[in-house]
């Protein structure tokens, strides 16, 4: 049966990790992801889930405080689009082989240049237009377009450079100077191309391409990835390819981040205003309260290597991994217990994160949880520090101890098979009178 | 056939890069990954019967003394056959395959296979003519399964003193 599933799975995993539209998209969202979560930690700050917070701080700094680190966070997340299309610009170049800072840049421009740039508003004198970009086109509803529109720039930068139509100086020059005259034709040619498909998205009724790509792709992708069966199919996939040692969240991450991504900045930005969070399959739900200790949940089978197992070698196991895994990382696991290819632990590895999923959903669904705030917080943030901070409750800290205990059942009779398998062999070992452990202190070098 | 293993802490169950200096050590038996290999093994009936271990930065400081210690380990624990790896794209185990695969084959006459990842560029150039170094996939990449095998199949052929160049051109570097 799982050859079969091999064989099924391989050709996904490899035809995900390999196309390099994907893995740019993934790599250029990570450009932005530590400016993110600074930026989050400023929200956090002016909106600490503590009553009485504000006021405290407005005696000392004056009422109105929170608007100086609102500024620092507008300038990430409420830019975020602008971000994203330098970030995939730039690591699509790289895929690909063109000049990164250039295929970059010209994926910025080239977004600029589809954007709306006049705002109109009612002033003193009636209507007025003012030459200006809204935020609203460079926050969260212009990433699907940034993406399509780095990925189309770099593209044709590249065709065109590649073609040979460029300004060649003669040998000598600097390279820096080279460069920018060699990336003079191709960025004309992106430019113009850009140029012609605002003047055609004008024509339409959609009056521009952010409109058009947010109307028909943006906001249907993110209703389907904003769902519990998209959380499933996420959470399954994941633990599933690390059976086969393929990197799960990797492979599923490149499908599935841009939405989660989109969906978490959303919530922060309500959050950020006071308004209703209005998504609950952010990626703070992800990453917060699907697992623990990493991938498959394992902080609970850690905790019952060292609490109930009885063969050395997962007790001493799970004595290393436990500091790890509190943290997120289990690694050691994954290739030391192993996970990877045993038939055993597969079962609950799967399990125990799809519990979690619809046990949060429930949660969440019902309103037992405030839903997540979308500040970013990274993952290795500890269960119950995290949980609280995400939703500024309490009971979201209780709620995740009790997944990680529940986790623990799950596990139970699965690391206890295990345990007496390995117990088995350990035992049989010192009734054949040979010692466990090799020593080479009595080793010579002259041996040899 | 009597296998040994020579692992890295990750692979040995010891822990994670952060015990990169655990010194070199061994057991009888069974650990770590091991289960991982074990089916491609009893398919070509071998069996592990030890496993030795050490951490990749204890390696680096300490080389020319751990490559020399294995290698008369193995000697004294006479195998059919040894497995350094699998490597993945830990650089520092892959290089200590490498390292240690060349000094058993050429001193103590018990054929080697090692695996590791096509990352480690500069050690695959260094050492693929002198030691049998099997294709795998970086660590979270495809194909796993399937290299596990092929070490198991070239160890086997190694053992029976068959012809492995047709072999080897497939599966190694």
């Amino acid at each position: 049966m799982f050859e079969k599933l091999e064989k099924v799975l391989m050709p996904v995993a490899d035809r995900l990790g390999k196309n390099k539209v994907l893995v740019a998209i993934r790599d250029g969202f990570l450009v932005s992801t530590p400016l993110i979560i600074v930026g989050s930690l400023f929200i956090l700050i002016a909106n600490f889930p503590i009553p009485g917070w504000s006021e405290f701080w407005a005696k000392i700094f004056g009422e109105g405080w929170e608007s100086y680190l609102s500024n620092v966070a507008r300038a990430t997340f409420d830019i975020i689009s602008l971000l994203a299309v330098i970030g995939i610009g730039y690591s699509y170049s790289r895929q690909i082989g063109a000049d990164r800072i250039q295929g970059a840049i010209v994926s910025l421009v080239s977004f600029v240049i589809l954007m709306p740039t006049t705002i109109v508003y009612e002033g003193a004198k009636g209507t007025e237009t003012l030459n200006a970009i809204s935020f609203s086109f460079t926050g969260t509803s212009g990433i699907f377009l940034s993406m399509i529109v780095s990925i189309l720039s770099v593209r044709i930068f590249n065709w065109a450079y590649k073609k040979g139509w460029t300004i060649k100086l003669p040998e000598g020059v600097p390279p820096a100077v080279f460069n920018s005259f060699a990336a003079l034709i191709p960025s004309a040619i992106v430019m113009f191309i850009f140029f012609l498909v605002r003047i055609l998205f004008e024509l339409t009724p959609y009056e521009s391409a952010h409109n058009f790509i947010y109307t028909v792709l943006q906001a249907p992708l993110m209703g389907v990835g904003n769902s519990l069966g998209a959380q499933i199919i996420y959470v399954v996939s994941c633990s599933v390819f690390w059976f086969f040692g393929i990197n799960g969240p990797a492979v599923a991450n490149s499908v599935f981040s841009p939405i989660f991504r989109t969906l978490s900045i959303e919530n922060l930005k309500a959050f950020q205003a006071g308004l209703a969070l209005p998504h609950i399959y952010t990626g703070q739900f992800v990453d917060l309260f699907q697992t623990f200790g990493g991938g498959g949940s394992t902080l609970s089978l850690v905790i019952l290597m060292v609490t109930v197992c009885k063969s050395e070698r997962i007790k001493q196991l799970g004595k290393l991994s436990i500091v790890p895994g509190v943290f997120g990382i289990n690694e050691p696991i994954i290739f030391g217990l192993p996970i990877v290819l045993n038939p055993v632990m597969i079962i609950p590895f799967i399990g125990v994160p799809l519990i979690n999923t619809i046990l949060s959903a429930i949660a969440f669904e019902s309103g037992f949880l405030p839903y997540t705030n979308g500040v970013e917080i990274p993952w290795t943030t500890p269960l119950g520090f995290s949980g609280y901070l995400s939703t500024g409750s309490l009971k979201a800290a209780l709620f995740q101890v009790i997944l990680v205990v529940l986790g623990c059942v799950v596990y139970y009779p699965f690391i206890k098979i295990l345990d007496k398998n390995y117990l088995k062999d350990e035992q049989s070992q010192t009734e054949e009178d040979e010692l466990e452990d090799i020593s080479f202190d009595d080793i010579s070098l002259d041996d040899i | 056939m009597k296998v040994l293993m020579i692992f890295d802490q990750i692979q040995a169950g010891m822990g994670g890069k952060e015990r990169a200096n655990l010194p070199l050590g061994g057991k009888k038996g069974e650990i770590g990954s091991v289960p991982m290999i074990d089916p491609h093994l009893k398919k070509v009936e071998g069996k592990v019967i030890a496993c030795l271990y050490c951490g990749d930065s204890y390696f680096k400081e300490n080389e020319e003394e751990v490559v020399k210690k294995m290698t008369v380990m193995v000697k004294k624990l006479d195998p059919d056959v040894v497995i350094c790896g699998p490597a993945y794209n830990y650089n520092g185990y892959a290089y200590m395959c490498a390292a240690i695969s060349k000094e058993i084959s050429e001193k103590a006459n018990i054929p080697v296979v090692a695996a590791m990842s096509q990352e480690n560029e500069e050690t695959i150039l260094k050492y693929k003519e002198i030691v049998n170094i099997v294709k795998m996939p970086k660590k979270g990449g495809t194909g796993l399964n399937e290299s596990l095998n092929n070490i198991c199949i070239l160890a086997r052929k190694l053992f029976d003193k068959e012809d492995i160049s047709k072999l080897k051109e497939k599966i190694c570097y």
